[in-house]
């Protein structure tokens, strides 16, 4: 059973249509309790981050995510919202990883909207199964910057940045896989049957 | 940052002096149309021309030359040096010129900059602010008695509506040594955009003044003495990106039905609507878009039903358009599976609902849609599916949706729309410049090339299209295949 985090911010129907398509059974979560009725959970992410932090707070889900050993998913925000600090809204992160959420410079428009070439530098359960590019679909005007220790795909806009993670049990893309076609379907799949 | 290379012309032939001084001129060649062709292979953001004769005689003097080097190379040009004049100014401006540096004149005469400021806007006037010891010089850097502060002055030009100036160090110019960056941050601390010249030799100070946020810089001598490569350059501050341009199918939708009208009007009915997505989805569309052109009430509760069943069958991004006026309407159609959607009538009747609608569900889900007439050389909005002029005047009107707001602009001609004569491209540029959101390409393409050209020429970054999909006239992974071929970014 996929639990998908409900923090009242982002629209959850996509990833729920998504997780239909590929048939894996899930209920939404909104609080610590309904963390143990799941065994993966999926945090997606439209939205700022200072709401979204707010939220998170309020329903008291962010301590259970800070400690929770189950395998964990990230979309978009859901990526940000692992990091340090945010420059979006300039609020404080789960700090699960270390690193900052950047706004990306005007040198090209912002915020990136479009498929990128997504491309994959270490392997994982997530990524099984994919070319070494692919294209993903992107929404962001906020980055987290690549680094060795956490990156496991990286992408180009403007600047080279982390656009699949890997820390534990916690996974995270910048892009949407939900609205990335049948290789964004993989890979949901593979976070739901291969990622322990 | 923008790289600008740098060609000074002396009688006909490229030089470089060393801190302004006439009697210290080296000649680089005597064909600068070849070099500026050279130059203009690199992806340059602009091509700075001085008419050093211009300057120190104080009238244009190889105004012929510089006229053929901008007519024939296909990057926007730049000119200073000796525009004294009215008829000098707009004799450049008029003739491909995208923007002239005054000097002298409009230190000496306000009046003069007043007037071409009202006239070209500070897009195509700058300033050259030439500096020795924090004094201006004129003439060619031949007079440093002008008893003229340069923060004082920027002040004065700023207030007057300059936005964007050259500054040039002249203790430092030609010297191949490294700028004064003090200087420049200074006058950008004064709230203009600056652009640095005079001592940019290396890679580690263009690096330096790009981290300073460095409008644009001029690299002169250091391109002539090998000092720097531009292709190098130009590799270095070129923002990287794999994004790809998108190809959006356009349904228009009544109920569950795709139909397809010509100039907004006859519709024919062409088949379902989820079996049509699906379709596009499958071939490769990047986005699909549809739009509820009947919009009356009983139509809107149909429409919610067909978003949520297109939603569950395709898992690329859509967005839902037509007769949308509320944030709870936007709510319905994100909460039955959509990702964004676009307002048109209603954002130009209530302009604040784009700024409130962005807020609730992110800018992301918010594409203004914008119709648009070309009248007496003016391209002009329309609302209420074509029927009504806005009187609102297209750029002005796409940098205000962008400044509320708007995630994207979605730019239809009408009277393009249905008629496969290709999108218009002078439209499609000038909106694409004036903002910095996404700009989709909607209203005329009737072949490939017609895509190609909105991509390319009208630097569009995604084209709607309806009937060559739904007539078969072009698939799309065909036409992926195509632009792929023509080196543009696509994702096959």
């Amino acid at each position: 059973m996929i639990g998908i985090i409900d923090y009242g911010a982002g629209n959850l129907q996509s990833v729920k249509n998504a997780l239909q398509a590929i048939k894996q059974p899930f209920r939404v979560i909104t609080n610590f309790a309904e963390f143990n009725s799941v065994d993966k959970i999926i945090l997606p992410g439209v939205g700022a981050a200072a709401f979204a932090m707010q939220q998170l707070k309020k329903q008291n889900l962010i301590t259970a995510i800070q400690k929770t050993k189950k395998p964990f998913l990230g979309i978009c925000l859901g990526l940000q919202l692992l990091a340090e600090f945010s420059e979006e809204g300039q609020t404080a992160c789960l700090g699960l990883i270390k690193g900052n959420i950047k706004r990306f410079s005007e040198d090209l428009k912002v915020p990136q909207i479009g498929w990128n070439k997504v491309k994959t530098i270490n392997k994982t359960p997530l990524t099984d199964g994919l070319n070494p590019e692919n294209y993903f679909y992107f929404v962001n005007s906020y980055y987290l910057e690549f680094s060795k220790q956490y990156a496991i795909a990286t992408a180009d806009y403007i600047e080279t940045f982390t656009s699949i993670l890997k820390y534990k049990n916690f996974y995270a893309t910048q892009f949407h896989p939900e609205r990335s076609g049948k290789i964004g379907l993989q890979l949901l799949s593979n976070f739901c049957n291969k990622c322990k | 940052m923008q790289i600008i290379p740098a060609i000074d012309i002396i009688n006909g032939q490229c030089v470089r002096l060393t801190k302004g001084d006439f009697n210290s001129q080296t000649s680089y060649s005597n064909d600068p149309l070849t070099l500026a062709k050279n130059f203009a292979k690199q992806n340059i953001d602009f091509l700075h021309i001085v008419d050093l004769d211009g300057a120190r005689f104080q009238k244009s003097c190889n105004q012929k030359l510089i006229l053929q080097i901008a007519k024939t190379i296909n990057k926007p040009v730049e000119v200073g040096g000796g525009i004294r004049s009215l008829e000098s100014a707009e004799m450049y401006l008029r003739n491909g010129v995208s923007r002239i540096i005054l000097g002298t004149k409009a230190i000496e005469n306000k009046s003069f900059l007043k007037f071409l400021l009202k006239k070209y806007g500070p897009e195509k006037i700058i300033l050259g602010l030439d500096v020795k010891n924090n004094q201006l010089g004129i003439n060619g850097w031949q007079n440093f008695n002008s008893q003229k502060n340069v923060f004082e002055f920027a002040k004065e030009i700023k207030k007057m509506g300059v936005k964007t100036v050259v500054v040039t160090d002249i203790n430092k110019d030609g010297t191949l040594t490294t700028p004064n960056f003090k200087l420049f941050q200074k006058i950008q601390n004064l709230g203009l955009n600056v652009i640095a010249s005079g001592g940019v030799s290396t890679l580690n100070s263009l690096q330096k003044l790009k981290k300073l946020n460095i409008t644009g810089a001029i690299i002169g001598k250091a391109l002539y003495e090998n000092k720097l490569d531009l292709s190098e350059v130009v590799k270095t501050f070129t923002p990287k990106s794999n994004l790809t341009k998108r190809i959006i199918p356009c349904l228009d939708i009544i109920e569950d039905k795709v139909v397809k009208g010509v100039n907004f009007q006859k519709m024919q009915v062409i088949g379902d609507a989820v079996k049509i997505a699906q379709k596009y989805y499958q071939q490769g569309a990047d986005e699909l878009v549809f739009l509820d052109i009947k919009a009356t009430k009983d139509n809107k509760k149909t429409i919610i039903e067909t978003v949520k069943k297109i939603a569950a069958k395709i898992f690329i991004p859509f967005t839902v358009g037509g007769g949308i006026s509320s944030l709870s309407r936007i709510k319905k159609i994100l909460r039955a599976g959509a990702d964004k959607v676009s307002l048109n009538t209603a954002a130009v009747l209530n302009p604040q609902l784009i700024n409130r609608a962005a807020k609730q569900f992110g800018s992301q889900a918010i594409v203004i849609a914008i119709d648009v007439k070309k009248e007496d050389q003016t391209y002009q909005v329309y609302i209420k599916a074509g029927t009504q002029k806005a009187n609102l005047e297209a750029v002005s009107w796409a940098k205000t949706v962008a400044k509320l707001g708007a995630g994207e602009i979605l730019l239809t001609s009408i009277d393009r729309d249905g008629t496969k004569k290709g999108y218009d491209i002078e439209l499609l540029n000038k909106i694409s410049k004036a903002v910095n959101i996404p700009v989709i390409a909607s209203g005329g393409a009737g072949s490939k090339n017609d895509i190609k050209a909105a991509l390319t020429q009208g630097q569009a970054d995604a084209v709607l299209a309806a009937s060559i999909f739904h007539q078969k006239k072009v698939t799309i992974k065909s036409l992926k295949n195509y632009l792929f071929k023509s080196n543009l970014p696509i994702r096959l």
